[in-house]
């Protein structure tokens, strides 16, 4: 599950100390889905890399699968994203060089694993694109782009999985594909999905509902 | 993280393209150290073989007394060989009316111990050069003496009191140079001949030479023992001492070739930087998406380190093996005109690669992979987070120390390292200065430009901090660049400058006043163009404003003044070639008692202007004060002279003339016939010596030309990875005026009206960075006089701007052949 306790992010600017986010406090149970929407520069972004670990409060507490990270350096929060996360974004973030194969098969690689190949093939399996193992990311379109990330993020079969406005580049139709992808394989492994989104049909499908306004946080 | 996925890693960015400009530029660092340095080294252990050759021997005992016999033992026991030479000025007669003053050389068995000696069984025959010598009771006679003397294989001559019989023709000594005894043309026969000879009593004027060879460190041990044990009158040869004539080109050419292998470092370790800087800036992305997925900055760098050590050692072994080949092909270049066979290149070229490969990498390539370490993932979510600019200050300041260092330790000179640094700093101390300010300047410029004007300056200023850096790092490519072709132009063009094909080989001496109009005729009606006639008189300064200098024997230390004998000669005007570096030239007409010094002369003896020398031309003494000193070009094939005095100086005492003068291969036989009209004169031949030197002088530019081409190579790589380095900017930019609307034309225009200004720029500061060192350069390693290069003044600025607008636009031609959307989705 997901805890966060009082969370504080304030910035240095030329003007003065800026608070992004204030004073948030929310949970989200294990295997539940949780949708947190809001305007452009609510603060969203910033709550979802506080929440994966990528980022450090400016004070606050948020726990991982009962792990709090303000406990851990870098490094270590580096290897609970390892175990237990999984991540899904707006703008895919594969990496060119490397085929969706490849791309999938990082996060096993890094992890060690022995069969990260047999893995990965499975997952691109699952999300429909066992013919496109070999294909690089510039030739796919961004409705498959978006495949190869969400294998790429559950086949660690992660405890917990963030998604950052998973269909933003998406169309309609191809967002509904991959909305449908996402909640089928969160159900099948059991994941705490946490997801930022504008779109409120995806928001809809989540078990709870935050609104992000001003740096607060409120549930709909 | 294992190795193998360092191992894959590798393989997947090989296949994207990032890393083949790296490892080409590593591949490119070693080579050209490898090939270059393990080339010099050869041309080194050449040059020593060739001071060897000049001197017969390693070492050479010198005296004007007949040597101790247990110097020989001793050398022997020391398992050295030895060979005797004895040498001495002598009449030879056939009849009695032929006979001439020659030079005699008698040798031993084993002479010569370094190089050959040629002979031939006729006067003009085949060559030969089989270990043999003179058998006793035979002599073997300089070409020309067969006519001069009328004599023919198995005539009789007299040297002395011995009867020695002709039977062959000497063509080539070794240390012809170095052994000179007395201006004749030579005569060589057996040491066993000398006892009957009856020429040799004390107080002959007579010069023993003991020729020794063998191991460096047994002649170094018997240097050591036998220098405490030298009276007066004796002296050592040493390779080190011997100055062969071409040791000057050589040497210089050296000093270029190290000066080369240094750019091409800086050159190479600049393409790293930017090539690992790229790598870098577009692997931050690559990292944060790393660490997103969960991996930690110790496995980030493990897995970037493995992949340098590997891309580093791959890289290092290639350069190894190119530069090997590169070495091969300059002494293939050189072909069989090297003077000797190069000696083997040894290990130390490798490892001087390696090291070169290991500090290009630790310091250059890896910083900024380094840093990636410290990317953060939340740039994933963010893309304006990027890697702290400040700490890249810090590598700079390493990255600067440690090329230095290597420069120092590869070209092993000061003054070169120093002369390259200065000219470097004046790059990027001005650089960033300039560029900046010209670049904020040229918007303001543009303002009042057209419109594709306006958007490219306004471009140029955007990015006004990567553009002072690209700029900046052209401008030492550039200056480099420069900086070799105007230091192998001078070297190439003063070699050339030294020795026209108009230049005189032969000298004549001895010719008595009466004689100038006869010898004057004589060139006239057979076409043989000579220089200037100088009176020549032997004298000797003995003392300084009335202070009585000691002769050379009294003095223990080089440095003290001393007694020296010259040719004196006299002169209305300041002989071609001299220079005056200090006081003035007297007029024609000037009367006064004035004298004329050149610079190691006025040394020697301790005297400066407005001194006033003691002087004595036989048993007349006289006195002048010095009004100048001069710079003489020895190596021109001129007569020159230490001391020169105004015509009412010298005139009044007796005196001969010199000149020199050229003779065609096919003109040789006028000497005979100048010989039979003015049979006092003598003639010194240097066309032979002058024809080696002039091959070598031609090979040794082949060389530097080879070299020039591979540094030319690695700035051209340096170019391209500076264009490189700015691309992703640009093309996106480019590719979002696309979209916008903006045509083929503009788009292209606006890219090569950035990059026209900044290779125009760039090539503004190369030359004046360029004209800095090459003066540190020519004035501090190369003895040479510096002149500003006006024609780099414009071609400096016109190359920047063709080859970096060239370059950029090629690298961006992308631009306008691929839908904008497929380029903004790719950077």
């Amino acid at each position: 599950m997901i805890k966060v306790s009082q969370l504080l992010k304030t910035v240095s600017t030329a003007d003065g100390e800026l608070e992004i986010l204030r004073g948030i406090d929310f949970e989200v149970p294990s295997g539940a889905s949780a949708a947190i929407v809001g305007a452009s520069g609510s603060g969203k972004s910033t709550l979802l890399g506080l929440l994966a670990g990528m980022d450090v409060a400016s004070s606050g507490k948020i726990w991982l699968d009962g792990e709090c990270l303000s406990d851990l350096d870098e490094d270590q929060r580096a290897r609970l994203r390892a175990e237990k996360v999984g991540f899904v974004f707006q703008s895919f973030q594969l990496l060119p060089a490397l085929t969706a194969l490849e791309n999938v098969m990082l996060p096993l690689e890094l992890a060690g694993m022995s069969d990260a190949a047999a893995t990965a093939e499975r997952f691109l399996g699952e999300v429909g694109l066992e013919n496109r193992l070999n294909h690089y990311p510039t030739t796919l379109s961004g409705g498959e782009q978006q495949r190869v990330a969400i294998a790429r993020a559950f086949a660690r079969q992660p405890r917990i999985l963030f998604a950052d406005e998973p269909t933003g580049n998406l169309d309609t139709r191809t967002g509904e594909r991959v909305i449908e992808l996402l909640f089928e394989l969160n159900d099948r492994i059991e994941t705490t999905l946490v997801l930022v989104t504008h779109d409120q049909r995806l928001a809809e499908r989540c078990q709870r509902c935050f609104n992000m306004s001003a740096g607060e946080l409120r549930e709909a | 993280m294992s190795h193998s996925l360092s191992g894959k890693f590798l393989v997947r960015e090989w296949r994207s393209g990032e890393l083949g400009i790296l490892l080409l530029a590593l591949v490119l660092a070693v080579s050209v150290v490898v090939g270059v340095s393990s080339f010099v080294g050869r041309l080194q252990s050449a040059l020593l073989s060739e001071s060897a050759r000049f001197l017969a021997a390693d070492l050479v005992v010198v005296s004007r007394s007949s040597l101790q016999d247990d110097w020989v033992e001793r050398a022997e026991a020391q398992g050295l060989t030895t060979s005797l030479s004895v040498g001495f000025p002598s009449m030879t007669v056939a009849d009695p009316d032929h006979m001439a003053l020659v030079s005699v050389k008698a040798v031993s068995d084993g002479y010569p111990l370094r190089g050959t000696l040629q002979w031939s069984s006729e006067a003009y025959g085949q060559l030969q050069s089989d270990g043999a010598i003179p058998p006793p009771g035979e002599v073997w006679l300089a070409p020309r003496l067969f006519s001069l003397l009328n004599v023919t294989l198995g005539d009789s001559l007299l040297v002395g009191e011995a009867g020695l019989t002709v039977s062959g023709a000497v063509r080539s000594e070794p240390d012809a140079t170095a052994a000179v005894f007395g201006f004749g043309p030579r005569l060589l026969m057996n040491t066993k001949d000398i006892p009957d000879t009856g020429v040799v009593q004390p107080g002959s004027r007579v010069e023993y030479r003991l020729l020794v060879s063998g191991s460096p460190e047994a002649v170094r041990a018997y240097k050591e023992w036998l220098t405490p044990l030298l009276g007066q009158g004796q002296r050592l040869d040493t390779i080190e001492g011997a100055q062969p004539r071409i040791g000057n080109t050589l040497d210089r050419a050296q000093g270029f070739l190290l000066l080369a292998g240094s750019l091409a470092v800086v050159l190479a370790a600049a393409a790293i930087t930017l090539a690992s800087r790229r790598f870098g800036e577009r692997h931050t992305q690559y990292v944060a998406i790393l660490k997103s997925l969960g991996a930690q900055s110790a496995q980030i760098s493990r897995l970037y380190g493995l992949s340098l050590a590997t891309l580093g050692a791959g890289g290092t072994l290639m350069g190894c093996v190119v530069g090997w080949g590169l070495q091969e092909g300059f002494i293939r270049a050189l072909g069989d005109l090297l003077p000797v066979t190069p000696g083997p290149a040894g290990w130390e070229p490798i490892m001087i690669g390696v090291v070169t490969a290991a500090v290009c990498m630790l310091f250059f390539a890896w910083p900024p992979l380094r840093r990636l370490g410290q990317a953060s993932p939340l740039s994933v979510l963010r893309a304006d987070i990027g890697i702290e600019e400040s700490q890249r200050a810090g590598d700079y300041v390493i990255g600067a120390a440690s090329i230095v260092g290597l420069m120092w330790w590869y070209s092993g000179s000061a003054a070169v390292t120093f002369a390259v640094v200065s000219g470097l700093s004046v790059v990027v101390g001005l650089g960033f200065f300039v560029a900046r300010a010209l670049l904020s300047g040229g918007r303001r410029a543009g303002g009042f430009a057209g419109s594709i004007w306006r958007v490219a300056l306004a471009g140029l200023q955007r990015r006004g901090r990567a553009n002072a850096l690209q700029m900046v790092i052209f401008a030492m490519a550039i200056m480099l660049m420069l900086l070799l072709s105007v230091v192998r132009s001078s070297l190439i063009g003063q070699w050339q400058a030294q020795l026209p094909a108009d230049a005189p080989n032969h000298f004549l001496l001895n010719l008595a006043p009466e004689e100038t109009p006869v010898l004057e005729a004589f060139f006239s009606e057979r076409g043989v163009p000579a220089e200037a006639l100088y009176p020549m008189t032997r004298g000797r300064v003995f003392s300084v404003n009335q202070e009585a200098l000691p002769e050379w024997r009294e003095v223990e230390s080089e440095d003290t003044p001393r007694q020296r004998e010259a040719n004196f000669t006299w002169s209305d005007t300041l002989p071609e070639g001299n220079l005056l570096v200090e006081g003035d030239w007297w007029s024609a007409d000037d009367a006064g008692a004035w004298v004329s010094l050149e610079e190691d002369f006025a040394d020697d003896i301790g005297a400066g202007v407005g001194d006033t020398l003691s002087l004595r031309i036989g048993a007349e003494v006289f006195e002048a004060k010095v009004r100048s000193i001069r710079q003489v070009d020895w190596q021109s094939m001129r007569p020159n002279f230490y001391v020169v005095f105004p015509r009412s100086v010298l005139e009044s005492y007796p005196g001969m003339y010199m000149t020199s003068f050229r003779l065609l291969p096919d003109q040789k036989t006028v000497l005979n016939q100048l010989i039979d009209i003015l049979p006092t004169v003598t003639v010194i031949e240097l066309d032979i010596v002058i024809r080696e030197m002039r091959a070598v002088i031609d090979q040794v530019a082949r060389a530097l030309e080879l070299v020039l081409a591979v540094i030319l190579l690695a700035g051209g790589l340096v170019l391209v990875s500076g264009v490189r380095s700015s691309l992703d900017a640009r093309m996106k930019e480019s590719a979002l005026m696309r979209a916008l609307g903006a045509g083929r034309r503009t788009v292209l225009g606006t890219l090569w009206i950035e990059f026209l200004v900044l290779g125009a720029m760039a090539g503004i500061l190369a030359t004046v960075g360029a004209e800095v060192a090459a003066w540190a350069l020519q004035r501090q390693v190369f003895d040479m006089n510096w002149a500003p290069t006006f024609t780099l003044w414009w071609l400096g600025p016109l190359l920047g701007a063709v080859f970096v607008a060239t370059l950029g636009l090629w690298s961006c031609r992308r631009v306008v052949s691929t839908p904008p959307v497929v380029l903004l989705r790719e950077v």
